[in-house]
């Protein structure tokens, strides 16, 4: 491990599990596939220069992604799910990453794939940090026109935008719950520390 | 086996809308107006990527980074101003240390002069050799053979409850334990809590009357044992100083190995009722996390006192989920 | 900004979303696929004016009209929802143009339609297409409200039946939440939705639930026309009306067939074995199977061993031990003369007459004049697919019981298809004395074991025989040649101007302008055969100063007019090719594209895409280059004309120099195509002299001529095409549009080697295809000069066909062109007849950087499904053409034996080759008509000689007479027509060296 410790920057390592059980058919020996290795890899490289690691030397930000059940864009839901559990965790990132998956059906552009859809179209995963309108991930295993590339990867980045809406709706209700809850009983703190033994 | 009925009736119909997404709004700007830091409770909510204010009015503060001339969140929560400086506390975060807490930690590592401590900060904390209490009195001298038997005095794994003393450069915080209040833990059990729902309190030692020590680590790690009596503490009659580093619980004597046996010592063995204390405790401490709620001393005594009411009132029905949303009204009203 | 809807959806909802079915692995194994499904609340009804679903159905043309359809039963409007049984008996009911009542297709009908056959899935996908019916597919499955989940215990049946029951209750609540009572108006009457369904449980069901439901017949007889349509219902119906008919008194012909299971497991350990069944024209007794595990196609003999088995059909057969192998009949048997006896009524039940039958037939097939080789022999054990289609038959007079044309009544008759591959059908109808004499349209429904015959219904009549529209229309239906004329949308694609479309004024901002060339200077002509419309390609050559040629092709510029993805491409992309009949052409495009506005005619300007060379005074190729460019053509020649004008020495003008330098580059061109190895080939090709273009009564008929011009037009399009093919595939090295011909494999050519080498002494070397073409040059008969033509069709038929592909889906080392031996090649001069030509045009262009490739065609999934119809429809207008051709061939016949006799002259006679002997007959080719016969002979008094290809036949006086492959015999040829079927057939009879007239 030692090894991987940066003296200036946290290191980051993804980890990823894709349940046998979380395809529509039940596959066998997703472990040590190559295709989930690149899948953490490119989630790690996604996160890189969103985090910001110089704020942890010599530390380590372990993400675990587990996969439960999927059905297509399964990039797009860990990276969307890994922003959010990095937020909740309180690690300091300069923006959201906002991950979409969009194909093309002849001259169609769809978002949000399924599986079946996957198979059948050529698609691309688009992340961006819906501040700066960087965008921090393009991914594409399928062959695709460059026409429909530009449609699709705008189409991405609006839905990135809208997304990142979303989510922002979903990380600061979630904040304002977890202040809401931890406020009433810091207020009655002071009322009473007699009763307690103290040592 | 999953049984596949039509058409269940739609419960959480919050979830169930549809939302069109005509044209994108605009982000609204969020500049902070003096005022607005005035209220004590103004828990002004923010995420990563929105800018707070322009950083040629204010300076960053913890949670926040500066581009393009403006103040930006970085993390997710509460916005908090003290004159100039702006900083974003985050709702759920790692330990933050500060010298002069008190946390709990585990050692992971032993290394030459010094242990490594998980403690739930960011990076693993340093005890020094030089900032442990030996046997044989505060002021021993530490010689080379001490390096040789640090393992007698800390393993890997062995908990510990210790104040933060310093910082290195990089931010790793330094413990010590040269007070009889801290030291190696036993008798009890560990409990891992988000550290923000532990306060600062004026102590950090609890005796509820239940006959059950807590010790309220300020990373989240609280420590849960059988009660020390008084006489029994550093110093008085009964302090029993060999069992500083021990490795034991408090056992039966007859339990002990004939030559562990030691007969001066007025160690009793931890009685069921103290173990079922220490389980209800920590259940109550594990259900007031989940919902979030910070610890104090008050509430701990009015949860372990509601429980004890209940008539149902068997430990394990306290990690049910409707006994504990019961136990969070309760406590949380009174 | 596009609009972006996101859904959520409650975690409740996930019990009914999933699907979950069992699938079996090609191993073998069952695994349980769950899938997710996402429902919706936007599916729309598709009712025309619906207030809720205006939104989600934008399609608006197939929108259902508002108060439904008129019925005798439901006075206020209907709407009709057929269950899936509906669809797979009754498809030619609901394809009637009479049947029209607004039809809600449910998508879980539409999956289990295409679940159960895939060609009624087509039909019903064509169905859907139709501009003339009312038809708005549901999608059930995804509207939360109609989604079903599979229950316990439930089969998948009666889950989709509970689905299409509840999908027809949600309309019934649907239109009534849609159109709540207006206070101080009267109610309206809103339309009833009628659940079709056979299945008499089902119908109590939605009774139960307050659903109306009907049978077929009972809906169809509340019909305005009923009569017509009721003739329409498939048989199955017949055993619940008439149950006097009991299956049980009945004699078991056919063995059952096994469980699907057993079959595929038994295909797949190596016991049985799957291929496509192959009937003999020859003998009907006989079929052969193709499978992988033997080389050659496994032979089944006899009706049983055949076991109901039809041409085409994907068949299971068992192959039976080594020591039961036979060998094939080298006789010919006809079904026609051989079962002329059977009964249709009593055919299966009465034994005596089974008797005859089964003794005739097993004389047939136990026959020890078997000769030659043995090879494996085995019978059908199940049928994997039908390949069942409407087939055009002849009603079999002898089978009416009444011929009194004024019955009415039900008659169980013999309809004999047109093509000698399949077997009769047996039909009942209420119309059988009037159909005597008319080509008739029938569908198959069924074949049981206890029936001989396969059972079939009427579809309808398609006219008088040998009336030329009812022959036409056969044979289009015959070869599947869509013909329908184009419709709405696709004649909304051609330009506004229609025939006064004109090239624009130049310009630059006229975008018919945009980067094309101007070669309207250029001195352009087209040659074609005389009569010719549809002129697709134009040439010219011009000398350059630095003393190379400069030589351009200029093809119809057709993907200016047809862009991809629109009605008119769909369109043309499902034809395929222009297929030409005698008298007729069915167009790929509507006719004012193709013999108008793309048509390269002369003197007016036109836009092409010209490929330029620039040659050296040897043909060999400086560079080329491809262009979009206008012309103006200055002449349009026929074959004959160029060629007069060439020979002429007296001709100096432009337009002349321009044939002759065309000329000697394509000699060059030819010279160094035969040197790389390409084949001459040849196929018989003749051509019929109409009378008149009214008329259309052929006169005669002669071989076509083949003149130096043919050549040199045929030279520039090879060239083009391969230039053409060279620069797609290296710029779109996936998906380019190719055509390949596969070098065949080594054992077609046994057969042609040992007869050649027995009967001739000569020597085929097939080992490529330019030692091919060196050996075929030698095989030349002094005394006989066709002989050497002879020999070439025959090593044609040898071959593979060439075929269409997709680069990114083959080898790289298969592209070559056999035939042309040319590495690659594509097919680019006709776009206006040919559908690839389109494609290869389109590519082209993108690869010119004249405008981008059509996302489609990035697709190899898509170019390959393309092309395999493409591919198909060739196929099917190379047979319609050449029936055709031979339905003339036979009129022609008729014409001249009548005029003979009128000037008693006797019998047509003609001279012909023998190219195939069987026991009983034999096979002859007649090159001045480009037929192929077959003589028979009666008596069993030839000697047969398999081994050396030679029948021996005794002469009434003198020595026996042999006559073997390769001779040349004079044949009386003689048009009869079948007393039964009113079929014309051609029957030919020896002449000389012995008459077999009476043989």
């Amino acid at each position: 491990m030692r090894s991987h410790t940066f003296h200036d920057r946290a290191n980051i390592n993804v980890e990823v599990v894709v349940a046998s059980f979380s395809t529509g058919e039940r596959r066998k020996r997703l472990r040590g596939d190559k295709r989930v290795l690149e899948f953490a890899a490119t989630i790690k490289a996604t996160f890189e220069p969103v985090i910001r690691t110089s704020l942890y030397p010599r530390s380590q930000i372990d993400i675990y992604v587990q996969v439960l059940q999927q059905d297509g864009s399964t990039l797009q839901a860990c990276i969307n799910a890994t922003t959010l559990a990095l937020i909740n965790a309180g690690i300091p990132m300069t923006d959201f990453v906002c991950a979409v998956t969009g194909g093309v059906h002849s001259t169609s552009p769809m978002l949000d794939l399924t599986t079946l859809e996957e198979n059948d179209i050529p698609h691309v995963t688009v992340a961006v940090m819906p501040k700066t309108k960087k965008v921090v991930l393009v991914t594409m295993e399928t062959r695709l026109h460059v026409d429909r590339f530009e449609e699709i990867l705008n189409l991405a980045r609006d839905a990135g935008a809208i997304l990142h809406q979303e989510m922002k709706e979903a990380v600061l209700s979630r904040s304002a719950s977890l202040i809401a809850m931890a406020e009433p009983v810091t207020k009655g703190q002071s009322r009473a520390d007699d009763d307690v033994i103290v040592d | 086996m999953i049984a596949f009925t039509s058409f269940p009736p739609q419960a959480d119909d919050a979830y169930r809308k549809t939302r069109h997404y005509k044209e994108q709004k605009d982000d609204e700007y969020m500049d902070l107006d003096n005022d607005e830091f005035d209220g004590p409770h103004a828990a002004k909510l923010t995420c990563p990527g929105e800018s707070l204010t322009s950083s040629q009015d204010f300076m960053r503060g913890h949670g926040t980074y500066v581009d393009n001339e403006e103040v930006i969140a970085s993390v997710a929560g509460t916005v908090e101003r003290v004159n100039r400086l702006v900083t974003v506390r985050a709702a759920s975060s790692r330990y933050n240390p500060e010298v002069g807490d008190l946390v709990v930690g585990r050692i992971t590592e032993v290394q030459p002069r010094r242990w490594k401590v998980a403690a739930n900060s960011r990076q693993d904390a340093v005890l020094m050799l030089s900032s442990v209490n030996l046997p044989g009195g505060v002021q021993r001298r530490k010689l080379e053979s001490d390096e040789l038997q640090m393992r007698t005095f800390f393993e890997e794994g062995d908990l510990l409850v210790a104040e933060v003393q310093a910082f290195f450069a990089d931010g790793a915080m330094s413990l010590h334990t040269r007070s009889l209040k801290y030291g190696k833990l036993r008798n009890g059990q560990l409990v891992m809590i988000p550290p923000v729902l532990v306060r600062r309190l004026k102590s950090h030692f609890l005796t509820l009357p239940c006959n059950v020590d807590v010790i309220l680590g300020l990373n989240g790690y609280i420590w849960i044992s059988k009660h020390v009596k008084a006489n029994e503490q550093e110093g008085e009659q009964g302090f029993d100083a060999e069992a500083v580093y021990s490795n034991q619980n408090d056992v039966r004597l007859s339990f002990l190995p004939f030559n562990r046996m030691n007969l001066n010592c007025a160690r009793k063995d931890i009685d069921s009722a103290t173990r079922t204390a220490i389980s209800r405790v920590s259940n109550i401490i594990k259900i007031l996390a989940a919902h979030f709620i910070p610890l104090s001393d008050t509430l701990l005594l009015d949860a372990y006192a509601w429980t004890m009411e209940q008539e149902a009132s068997d430990v394990k029905r306290l990690l049910l989920e409707d006994y504990g949303d019961a136990l969070v009204a309760a406590v949380a009203s009174g | 900004m596009v609009e972006i809807t996101i859904r959520k959806r409650p975690r409740s909802e996930a019990v009914i979303t999933q699907r979950k079915f069992f699938k079996k692995t090609a191993r073998g194994k069952v695994i349980k696929v769950l899938r997710e499904r996402y429902l919706r609340d936007d599916v729309g009804c598709g009712i025309h004016n619906c207030r809720e679903c205006s939104e989600a159905c934008t399609p608006s043309s197939s929108l259902l009209p508002e108060s439904g359809a008129e019925h005798s039963l439901f006075p206020d409007g209907h709407f009709v929802l057929p269950d899936t049984n509906v669809f797979l008996s009754q498809m030619d009911l609901l394809e009637s143009s009479l049947f029209r009542p607004p039809i809600i297709l449910l998508q879980t009908v539409v999956e289990e339609v295409r679940h159960r056959s895939l060609p009624l899935y087509n039909r019903l996908k064509a169905l859907m297409a139709m501009d003339d019916k009312s038809i708005w597919t549901f999608y059930n499955e995804y509207r939360s409200e109609t989604a079903v989940v599979r229950e316990e215990n439930e089969t998948p049946n009666d889950r989709n039946d509970r689905g299409i029951r509840k999908a027809t209750a949600w309309y019934k609540e649907h239109l009534q939440l849609n159109n709540p009572p207006v206070r101080g108006k009267a109610p309206r009457k809103l339309p009833t939705f009628v659940l079709l369904t056979e299945d008499a449980a089902n119908r109590q069901k939605a009774e139960k639930e307050g659903l109306v439901s009907l049978s077929v017949r009972k809906y169809v007889e509340g019909m305005k026309d009923s009569p017509q349509l009721l003739d329409l219902l498939a048989s199955i119906e017949a055993d619940e009306i008439e149950p006097t008919r009991a299956a049980g008194g009945k004699q078991i012909l056919y063995s059952e067939y096994l469980p699907s299971a057993t079959l595929i497991s038994g295909v797949k350990a190596g016991d049985l074995h799957q291929g496509h069944f192959n009937a003999n024209q020859y003998n009907y007794l006989e079929g052969s199977v193709s499978v992988p595990a033997f080389t050659k196609p496994v032979l089944l003999i006899g009706r049983e061993n055949m076991n109901r088995a039809t041409s085409g059909d994907i068949v299971v057969v068992e192959v039976f031990p080594d020591s039961e192998w036979k060998a094939p009949a080298d006789e010919v048997v006809d079904q026609d003369s051989t079962l002329k006896n059977d009964d249709v009524e009593s055919g299966d039940e009465d034994e005596a007459e089974d008797d005859i039958v089964t003794r005739t037939e097993s004389k047939v097939t136990s026959s020890e004049k078997r000769s030659s080789e043995k090879q494996p022999t085995g019978r059908v054990v199940g049928v994997i697919k039908r390949n069942w289609r409407p087939y055009v038959c002849h009603i079999d007079s002898t089978s009416l019981t009444s011929i009194n044309s004024t019955s009415l009544s039900v008659q169980t008759v013999f309809a004999t298809p047109v093509s000698r591959l399949l077997p009769r059908i047996r039909l009942r109808t209420r119309q059988a004395p009037s159909l005597i004499g008319q080509k008739i349209l029938v569908s198959i429904d069924r074949w049981d074991v206890t029936s001989r015959y396969p059972e079939g219904h009427f579809v309808r009549a398609l006219g008088k025989v040998e009336s030329k529209e009812a022959e036409q229309e056969s044979l289009l239906l015959e070869f599947d040649v869509p013909y329908r004329p184009f419709g709405k949308a696709i004649l909304d694609c051609l330009p506004k101007e229609g025939e006064q479309w004109v090239v624009p004024p130049k310009s630059d901002t006229s975008p018919e302008w945009r980067e094309r060339e101007d070669l309207r200077s250029v001195t352009i002509c087209s040659i074609d055969p005389p009569g010719c419309q549809d002129i697709d390609d134009a040439l010219h050559a011009r000398r350059l100063p630095n003393g190379n040629i400069e030589a351009g092709v200029h093809i119809a510029d057709v993907s200016h007019f047809v862009h991809a993805d629109t009605p008119m491409d769909s369109e043309a992309a499902s034809r395929g090719t222009t297929v030409y009949l005698v008298d007729k052409r069915i167009d790929m495009l509507p006719s004012l594209l193709g013999t108008n506005l793309c048509s390269l005619r002369p003197y007016v300007e036109r836009l092409a895409f010209s490929a330029i060379w620039e040659l050296t005074p040897d043909a060999d190729i400086v560079n080329v280059r491809f262009t979009k460019s206008v012309i103006a053509s200055k002449a349009a020649f026929t074959y004959e004309e160029a060629q007069i004008r060439k020979d002429d020495p007296n001709q100096k003008d432009d337009l002349t120099e321009g044939i002759r330098l065309l000329n000697s580059i394509a000699i060059k061109l030819k010279a160094k195509r035969m040197a790389a190895g390409a084949l001459n080939l040849a196929s018989p090709e003749v051509k019929i002299h109409l009378d008149s273009s009214e008329s259309s009564d052929p006169i005669d008929v002669e071989q076509k001529e083949l003149r130096e011009t043919n050549s040199l037009v045929e030279e520039f399009m090879l060239l083009a095409n391969i230039s053409v093919a060279q620069k797609i595939q290296e710029t779109f090295p996936q998906t380019a549009v190719l055509r390949r011909h596969m070098p065949p494999p080594k054992t077609n050519f046994e057969k042609l080697q040992d007869i050649l080498q027995k009967r001739k002494g000569l020597t085929l070397d097939v080992s490529s295809s330019g030692s091919l073409a060196a050996s075929l040059d030698k095989c030349i008969d002094s005394e006989e000069p066709a002989f050497n033509t002879l020999v070439r069709i025959m090593a044609t038929r040898c071959m593979l066909s060439a075929e269409y592909f997709c680069s990114g889906s083959v080898a790289r080392d298969t592209f070559g062109h056999y035939g042309l031996a040319s590495p690659i090649y594509t097919h680019f001069t006709s776009p206006i007849r040919r559908y690839a030509d389109v494609l290869a045009h389109r590519q082209l262009a993108a690869a010119i950087g004249y405008s981008p490739l059509h996302p489609s065609l990035h697709g190899k999934s898509h170019v390959e499904r393309i092309l395999d119809v493409v591919n198909r429809r060739h196929r099917m207008a190379q047979m319609a053409s050449r029936a055709s051709v031979e339905f003339y061939v036979g009129l022609a016949l008729k014409g001249r034996e009548e005029r003979n006799k009128a000037s008693g002259a006797g019998a047509v006679t003609e001279e012909a080759f023998v190219i195939r002997t069987f026991r009983n007959g034999l096979g002859v080719f007649v090159s001045s008509l480009g037929i192929e016969g077959l003589i028979m002979f009666k008596n069993d008094l030839q000697q047969f000689d398999a081994e050396n290809y030679t029948l021996s036949i005794p002469a009434p006086s003198g020595p026996p007479v042999t006559i073997s492959v390769f001779d040349k015999v004079v044949v009386r040829i003689e048009v009869e027509k079948d007393k039964n079927t009113q079929r014309g057939r051609v029957k030919m009879t020896l002449v000389s060296p012995i008459d077999s007239k009476n043989m």
